[in-house]
């Protein structure tokens, strides 16, 4: 975890360096949430790719699509429809989720270059 | 002095005081160094304990408002079916891997289970409204969860700091204590 090292160094700290270690702090943890979430994400997407093909390949007319708990008996048609609106769904979230990275990577690095270049070698944020 | 956040505490939670000053804060405190970084020491295991049990409310909140958005599925896929007269016929876990399939005709209420062994009979209508202000409430209780969260979080780096600084300056003075030997006056 980051934290705040020391080598010696005589740079006093002030309540915005403190301000801007915590915001370091708070973006680096919403940066491990965010990863889990996209991973979940692609996970999700890539399981109704599945079903969309396996629904392509089966012969059936009814298919027992999962609502809630139960898998209720619904025409393939409606099936589709259904996925494809997931699909779309979870691409759209998965979207978002990849801009706010981005976003925080960004921030992140424009606070590594103020906090390294008052503290140098006192502090250390990188990964473990 | 030294200046603090901008709250004393959140919600049980004690605020970390900020620390401008080194020598003041021991002055004021008027504690020697071992004892200021056991009080830190003592704070930061405390701020870790309240941590750990908001995490544990986040991950059950988190697990619930999936389960409230499933449930509102369900219910809206049996107000879609009953204006057509077509039974819903769907299969269900009757127990750790067998099936069963049931027939359900003309859904005009549900019934929801409210936790505490009880399980009331809504209308359709108002099972939704229901389901709708408890993942209100969730996802509400949710944010200031997070919030507090984030709160907590601050202080514990505010804590971390204050403990290297306390520590450094401990190690400055007594490197200080040592060299005077050479600069001294003493005659």
């Amino acid at each position: 975890m980051q934290q705040a090292g020391s080598s010696g160094s005589e740079a006093e700290v002030t309540w915005e360096d403190q301000q801007n270690i915590n915001s370091f702090g708070r973006l680096n943890n919403r940066l491990h949430e965010l990863d889990d979430e996209i991973k979940t994400a692609k996970e999700t997407n890539e399981n109704l790719e599945d079903a969309s093909n396996e629904l392509i390949l089966t012969d059936e007319e009814i298919v027992r699509f999962q609502i809630g708990e139960v898998f209720t008996h619904v025409p393939k048609d409606e099936v589709e429809s259904r996925i494809e609106e997931m699909k779309e769904v979870t691409s759209k979230n998965l979207e978002k989720l990849e801009e706010e990275r981005e976003t925080i990577v960004a921030q992140m690095a424009e606070l590594k270059k103020i906090l390294y270049g008052k503290f140098k070698d006192s502090i250390n944020l990188e990964e473990e | 002095m030294s200046a603090s956040a901008s709250a004393t505490e959140r919600r049980g939670i004690p605020a970390a005081v900020f620390v401008e000053d080194v020598q003041t804060y021991l002055s004021q405190l008027n504690l020697d160094v071992n004892s200021a970084l056991a009080f830190l020491q003592e704070r930061l295991q405390q701020y870790r304990v309240v941590e750990m049990k908001l995490l544990a409310q986040q991950r059950d909140l988190q697990a619930k408002i999936p389960d409230i958005e499933k449930c509102l599925d369900v219910v809206a896929t049996l107000q879609a079916k009953k204006g057509t007269g077509e039974a819903i016929i769907a299969d269900f876990e009757l127990s750790e891997g067998i099936y069963s399939r049931a027939r359900v005709e003309e859904a005009d209420s549900v019934c929801l289970w409210l936790g505490a062994n009880v399980m009331l009979e809504y209308s359709c209508e108002e099972a939704t409204t229901l389901l709708k202000k408890n993942l209100e409430n969730a996802k509400a209780s949710l944010e200031v969860l997070v919030a507090d969260l984030q709160f907590l979080r601050d202080q514990v780096t505010i804590t971390q700091v204050t403990i290297a600084r306390v520590y450094n300056w401990d190690v400055h003075q007594r490197r200080h204590k040592k060299t005077p030997a050479a600069t001294s006056s003493e005659s």
